[in-house]
């Protein structure tokens, strides 16, 4: 099946069988492989990538339900070799370690300052809950998200 | 080119020079290590400590890590040690290298080395004459053996300034490093295994035709009891295995008796254990875990008639090499591993079974190949944390002091797929930690390795982190016996001043003697020296009625000797206690009849955003002239006994069982 998407402002055609996830479209088709693929049905949040502005997982969603909406994935966060204030931040605090976790991280952060410019702790720790980081690195994530809503 | 003889149990080749750095015609220096980078940091460090010794500024240097076809033979990066040794070996090289170029330098420019100041990669002369690096590599090739430590002049300081990003750091937050999952070459397909249910079992009937039938399906590889797929799609090659229909015989049971070691045997220990006042015993068990990496493993193969391409994450490049050459019949020389970044295995990723996969599919194939695990096969497929069972004796002396420890741990390999090794292997894996770092009069300590049910792999820390849990517990459990504050009875018998420094520090952290304690909020103690590294860590918990915990503050004090990359180290401390805490309150790995049933991340919670610790804070107490020793691992290791500390402070109940689920809180405390 053919489909037309727009994917951090581009549009793109793909043909992928009906019901291929949106992360295999964008790992596999497409090539930008910065959104991961950590468990395949919503649990892990590797996956994430901003859909109109939100945060959701790409690998529960087929690529049907994503034509006609503005995706952005981490490739889309810079802007003609500027990061973005987050990848900044996350920079300034090493808030990574593997990194398997941090496109995802990214991302849902990203949706978070849009919506709550300040947040508290808590609601950043909230907002992020759906990501799951192996290698421990949660707290200096808050930091980085703190650092870049001031 | 000969093949390399097999070399036994930590053992290294000799060091040469041209193997470590390399001088390029434009002064480029290229650093080179057998380890691998899994987010520990060692890149960053390692290209520090080459720089510091030339004196060149950081990104002169680069650093190549476990491409096989150019580093040094390397056994494997497992232990924080080991990267550790390698960082003196790089520190050693580069610092004779600077020594040969001096020495160069001045028999060129005819003047004392002391009077030539070495910048921007070539040494000047007063006069203004300068001899650049370049042109003295180029004089006569850089290498022959390493000298002995003591017969190099090391740069002085390190008066290391603001730390560097790490090297891969920005790479990471654009999405642009690649993992093994992002590696695509021409004509590259999709594959994806039928594991056996059971390790050993045979393969009794395969039917196909419906896989075979599938879009997008290449085709359907089967050959003795391994049985692929191989398809144009990621989703088609899964949704072929899923159709495969096939019976499995169940494996025979090899019989092994278990290994016996004696740890520690002192004499009269039972005299001892009899004749004091308070008399304890306590048996503790700490369950299977899942590594749990969050990329579920990956490798890609190029397999040719004449050489195979690896794109892996591993932590041991060479056994791997060495593997695939001898599944494949080639040399080793025409096998090159290409380690990509890995998501993070935490001391579980040297045995490539992924990798195994890609192999052989691309060996059928003849094309490359890549295999990617599900979320599920991560849990099934992979070696867990053995469990451990340890049961201990103790007794206090009328003036309060441990006078008798005897201990006998059961667990199962930390080495995967070893047959059996000698007992001093078992001990220094299996018996990690099993002895405290304490004075504790006459000890007796004993391990007994059986193999389980499952597959048992190296986790974080081997043994430690489990033996710890049981050993800081039972002391915990003899102070209030005794009647004397936690902290006191460790100090009272801890003889070496670094451990003594470390409990002072975090007692002094946690401001202990003012601790709240009891009605659900408590704080716990537990310490460790791990592979030299000294570290104590004091949890602070909250215990809701129902017997949830939720972490408060942590605190660690932890001595690594000089320290290299100070905020590296950090991060590796408050991983370690993350991770930890994580399979202290959560983590179990289920086993039912001999196979792994953990499927997903629902029926294996990890730590999230809500139960990470409220603040953790880490000092590095440390002097500049003691050795490096290692970080990634001692912060995980004392963080379970001391969660369990603060659990029975807080409530009373003494949980020796892990996870520390509420509902084993609750029984403990009624
Ligand atoms: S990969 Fe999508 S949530 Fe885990
Ligand atoms: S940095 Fe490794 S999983 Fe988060």
């Amino acid at each position: 099946m053919r489909y037309e998407l727009s994917v951090n402002g581009q549009p793109h055609v793909v043909d992928v069988p009906a019901g291929t996830s949106l992360t295999s479209v964008l790992r596999d088709d497409l090539g930008l492989t910065a959104t991961r693929l950590g468990c395949g049905h919503g649990s892990c949040g590797a996956c994430y990538v901003l859909l109109d502005g939100s945060a959701v997982a790409s690998c529960t969603m087929p690529v049907d339900e994503a034509v006609g909406h503005e995706i952005v994935t981490v490739e889309g966060l810079s802007q003609d070799g500027h990061l973005h204030p987050l990848q900044e931040a996350f920079l300034k605090e090493d808030a990574m370690q593997c990194g398997a976790c941090t496109s995802g991280m990214l991302i849902s952060a990203v949706a978070l300052l849009e919506e709550n410019p300040h947040p508290q702790e808590e609601e950043i720790r909230e907002a992020l809950s759906g990501h799951l980081c192996r290698c421990g690195v949660y707290g200096r994530i808050v930091m980085a998200v703190k650092e870049a809503s001031r | 080119m000969s093949r390399e003889a097999p070399r036994r149990w930590g053992e290294r080749p000799p060091e040469q020079l041209e193997k470590r750095i390399v001088i390029g015609p434009e002064g480029e220096v290229i650093a080179r290590s057998g380890k691998v980078e899994y987010g520990q940091g060692i890149r960053t460090g390692f290209r520090r400590i080459v720089a510091h010794e030339l004196r060149l500024p950081e990104e002169a240097v680069r650093v190549e890590l476990g491409e096989t076809d150019v580093v040094p033979w390397d056994g494997g990066t497992f232990g924080s040690m080991s990267t550790q040794t390698d960082g003196q070996a790089l520190r050693l090289a580069a610092a004779y290298a600077y020594q040969l170029l001096l020495e160069r330098a001045a028999a060129r420019l005819g003047v004392a080395p002391a009077n030539l100041v070495a910048r921007d990669g070539a040494f000047h002369a007063t006069d203004g004459r300068e001899a650049s690096y370049a042109e003295l590599a180029a004089q006569a090739p850089l290498a022959g053996p390493l000298p002995a430590a003591a017969d190099v002049a090391f740069a002085p300081g390190p008066d290391f300034e603001p730390e560097p990003d790490r090297v891969e750091a920005r790479a990471l937050v654009l999405g642009q490093v690649r993992y093994p999952h992002d590696v695509r070459l021409p004509g590259m397909l999709r594959g994806h295994v039928l594991p056996p249910p059971r390790p050993g079992a045979h393969l009794v009937s395969l039917d196909d035709t419906a896989a075979k039938a599938l879009p997008g399906v290449v085709a359907v590889v089967h050959e003795g009891d391994f049985v692929g797929v191989l398809a144009e799609r990621r989703e088609q090659a899964l949704q072929a295995i899923q159709s495969l229909e096939a019976t499995w015989s169940d494996p025979e049971g090899d019989a092994e008796p278990p290994l016996e070691a004696q740890l520690r045997q002192d004499k009269d220990v039972e005299a001892a254990l009899a004749s004091a006042k308070v008399r304890h015993e306590a048996t503790y068990h700490t369950p299977h875990i899942a590594h749990a990496s969050i990329l579920p493993s990956a490798a890609a193969a190029d397999v040719r008639k004449d050489g195979a391409d690896l794109y892996v994450a591993t932590q041991r490049p060479f056994g791997l090499r060495d593997e695939a050459a001898a599944i494949l019949s080639l040399d080793p020389k025409d096998v090159h591993v290409h380690p990509q970044q890995m998501s993070g295995m935490y001391g579980g990723g040297g045995w490539g079974v992924a990798a195994l996969d890609a192999i052989r599919l691309s060996q059928a194939a003849a094309r490359p190949v890549l295999v990617e695990w599900t979320r599920a096969e991560e849990f099934q497929r992979s070696a867990q944390r053995p469990w451990l069972d340890a049961k201990i004796e103790g007794a206090v002396g009328p003036d309060g002091r441990i006078v008798g420890y005897r201990s006998h741990v059961r667990t199962n390999p930390h080495i995967y797929a070893s047959g059996r090794v000698p007992p001093e292997v078992a001990g220094m894996t299996s018996g990690r930690n099993a002895v405290p770092p304490y004075d504790l009069g006459q000890m007796d300590v004993s391990l007994t390795v059986e193999r389980a049910q499952i597959q048992t792999s190296a986790f974080r820390s081997l043994a430690a982190a489990p033996n710890v849990f049981a050993s800081e517990s039972f002391i915990d459990e003899l102070a209030s016996l005794a009647g004397v504050d936690p902290l006191e009875l460790r100090l009272r018998h801890a003889t070496d001043p670094r451990l003594r420094r470390v409990l002072e520090t975090v007692g002094a952290m946690s401001n202990w003697p003012e601790r709240p304690r009891g009605d659900g909020h408590g704080f716990g103690l537990a310490a460790t020296i791990y592979h030299g590294t000294y570290c104590a860590e004091v949890a602070e918990v909250y215990v809701s009625q129902s017997g949830k915990v939720r972490l408060g503050r942590v605190f660690a004090a932890v001595d690594p000797g000089r320290l290299v990359h100070p905020d590296g180290a950090r991060s590796q401390i408050e991983g370690g206690i993350v991770q930890a805490m994580s399979w202290t309150l959560f983590e179990e790995t289920k086993v039912s009849d001999g196979r792994i049933t953990t499927r997903g991340w629902r029926d294996y919670p990890i730590a999230t955003f809500r139960d990470a610790p409220e603040k953790i804070e880490v000092r590095f107490v440390y002097d500049m002239e003691t050795p490096s020793t290692g970080i990634g691992e001692p912060g995980s290791v004392p963080i379970a006994a001391a969660i369990a500390n603060a659990v029975c402070a807080a409530t009373g109940a003494r949980v020796r069982e892990l996870p520390l689920r509420p509902a084993r809180i609750q029984k403990a405390t009624r």
